[in-house]
């Protein structure tokens, strides 16, 4: 399978300051993959480099572009949403409709105007008419209608309520995400995207500190919870992290003999938030 | 070429109101104008009695001269339309690099498959001659709307307008001279619209300031500097700037000339070209070593203006 994303030794600097350090990335066609990090980490560093709208140092191949010379024909493949809220506010709803129309070779009219009927949104409104949601569901309606292999969401529902936040990751897996097409998100809301992630990457100070499909996930780290008498044990068995939650002790275990430590409580999937509050601040890299 | 027109109509929706509205005012103040003198006469002079003293007077003038000045006229009413254009397409242009950045629109456009030198071209062409020749049609059907006005007016006296003015009048070369020159001015003015985009490219903020205060301190230290040197204000960068607004090939002047009053090109205060308003003026502007000098500063411009819009983002 071909990698829609290759990265070698990908580094942006800001002057003194190196937000994104030398990362090496692939991402195949079909995958959604979720690149979470905490602030500053240098997410929208590397994304802005994907989309070629930043120069960086090192090789980047997108599709098999280098986005910093040949942005405009990328585009053609790739689309992203990179917040809520850039559409521009003087534009109605049928200008950036017919814009799009006529820049865009891979837009279907038909399929944007479908999804917009499930809205309020009419096709007369100014975009600064529209509620914060609704820009986001009118962004989403014309990006969805775009036949691309590459979608790119940088945080994509900043500062929406929850009902917006649901639907916008249901609309986008039910009637978008298919095999061809592969979906790159970073986001804060690490539990709304969790389920729907088939690849998680983690990056921490310019750095990829996790780079995993979900099943290696799953096989690699086991969360344990147990009660406090069995403490003792549980530590000694080398966990990752610790954590007390209503007087109940949780351990999180990498790689680790799972009948053993049956023995000492519950085991379940740790959550990728768990997971990455885990990475950002134990040792483990 | 399909995109490209695309992009340009996406200059007219974002600015409608500078480029159509604002010209639609200055039709409308025009015909306001007319309308309230009328008002005005009609209410001291009920029979309108002077009034068509005043249209008689006139048709017992000669054909010539009546034809002179409803040319001379012509010229001389696109001077408010000019001037206002020139300011839109100053602030237009301030902005359309500028804008997009600021409201983080900018992530949207660049999302899209069209090139930074297109949406360049398309920002320029708009400034060059969409702008222009939408004042331009406002204009000549402002006109043509006085024209009716004033010819009802003429009719409410007794008075033929057809041979008091339509017949002796040609608007055709007159209107045909202001598009031209408006056409001029979108090439002799390059190098400005230039210099007005790059800083658009890049101010941080407040585009207007990084447009003017560059200049002016540049000119102030060269001023400075020279007079230190040789005791006298010649050859700066305001002089140069003036010497081109004031060549520029836009009816800017009415001047006196043997009696008669005529538009002139530019504001005659140098003497590199003759100010007369003929076609041939005209191309004496565009085909001079100024305007070389001026394609070469717009062309280094416009590559800095691509250059910084190729690695534009939202902050």
């Amino acid at each position: 399978m071909t990698n829609v994303i290759e990265a070698r030794g990908l580094t942006k600097r800001y002057g003194r300051f190196t937000a994104v350090d030398a990362i090496d990335l692939e991402v195949p066609a079909g995958r959604i993959v979720g690149l979470i990090g905490p602030n500053g980490a240098g997410k929208t560093s590397a994304l802005k480099a994907i989309l070629g709208l930043t120069n960086f140092e090192g090789s980047l191949k997108v599709l098999g572009k280098d986005p910093s010379r040949d942005r405009a024909s990328l585009m053609e493949d790739v689309c992203f949403i990179a917040d809520v809220a850039v559409l521009p506010r003087w534009a109605r709803v049928w200008q950036l409709i017919e814009f799009t129309e006529k820049i865009h070779s891979k837009f279907s009219r038909e399929k944007c105007e479908k999804y917009l009927t499930s809205t309020k949104i009419t096709m007369q409104h100014k975009v600064k008419q529209l509620s914060k949601g609704m820009v986001a569901q009118l962004h989403l309606a014309i990006v969805m209608a775009i036949d691309v292999k590459l979608l790119i969401l940088d945080e994509p529902t900043l500062g929406l309520d929850i009902l917006y936040r649901k639907q916008f990751y249901t609309n986008l897996l039910n009637d978008y995400f298919d095999e061809d097409r592969s979906i790159l998100i970073t986001t804060h809301q690490v539990e709304e995207v969790e389920h729907i992630l088939s690849d998680l990457i983690f990056i921490q100070d310019g750095k990829i500190a996790l780079d995993c499909t979900m099943e290696v996930v799953q096989e690699r780290y086991v969360e344990l919870v147990t009660s406090p008498d069995q403490v003792d044990a549980a530590r000694a068995m080398n966990p990752l992290f610790e954590r007390v939650l209503f007087g109940r002790h949780i351990f999180l275990y990498k790689n680790v003999n799972r009948a053993g430590l049956k023995e000492l409580g519950e085991l379940h999937t740790p959550s990728v938030a768990d997971l990455f509050v885990a990475t950002m601040t134990g040792s483990e890299s | 070429m399909n995109r490209l027109m695309t992009l340009i109509k996406r200059e007219y929706w974002e600015n409608k109101g500078a480029f159509h509205t604002t010209p639609l005012v200055i039709g409308g103040i025009y015909i306001i104008g007319m309308l309230m003198a009328i008002w005005t006469t009609v209410h001291f002079d009920n029979e309108l009695y002077t009034f068509k003293e005043a249209v008689r007077l006139a048709a017992s003038q000669s054909d010539e001269l009546r034809s002179a000045i409803a040319y001379s006229g012509i010229l001389v009413s696109s001077e408010l339309f000019t001037t206002v254009l020139a300011f839109v397409v100053f602030f237009y242009l301030l902005g359309s690099l500028y804008d997009d950045r600021k409201d983080r629109s900018i992530l949207f456009w660049k999302s899209l498959p069209a090139s930074d030198t297109l949406t360049l071209a398309s920002k320029l062409l708009a400034a060059m001659f969409l702008v222009p020749i939408i004042f331009w049609v406002i204009f000549v059907l402002t006109q043509v709307a006085m024209a009716l006005i004033g010819s009802i007016m003429v009719l409410s006296v007794g008075e033929n307008p057809w041979t008091l003015f339509l017949s002796v009048t040609n608007p055709f070369k007159p209107w045909g001279f202001v598009l031209l020159t408006y056409l001029a001015q979108a090439i002799w003015a390059l190098p400005v619209y230039a210099w007005l985009m790059f800083v658009s490219s890049f101010a941080p903020r407040v585009p207007l300031l990084f447009a003017i205060l560059p200049p002016v301190v540049f000119a102030v230290l060269q001023i400075w500097l020279k007079f230190l040197q040789t005791f006298t204000f010649k050859d700066n960068l305001f002089g140069v700037i003036g010497e081109w607004f004031s060549n520029s090939p836009l009816i800017m002047s009415v001047d006196e000339n043997r009696g008669e009053i005529a538009a002139g090109l530019g504001i005659p205060i140098s003497d590199t070209f003759d100010h007369a308003v003929t076609v041939a003026n005209i191309f004496d502007r565009l085909f001079s070593q100024q305007m070389a000098i001026g394609l070469v500063v717009a062309a280094v411009l416009l590559a800095g203006s691509l250059w910084m819009r190729h690695r534009a983002t939202d902050s």
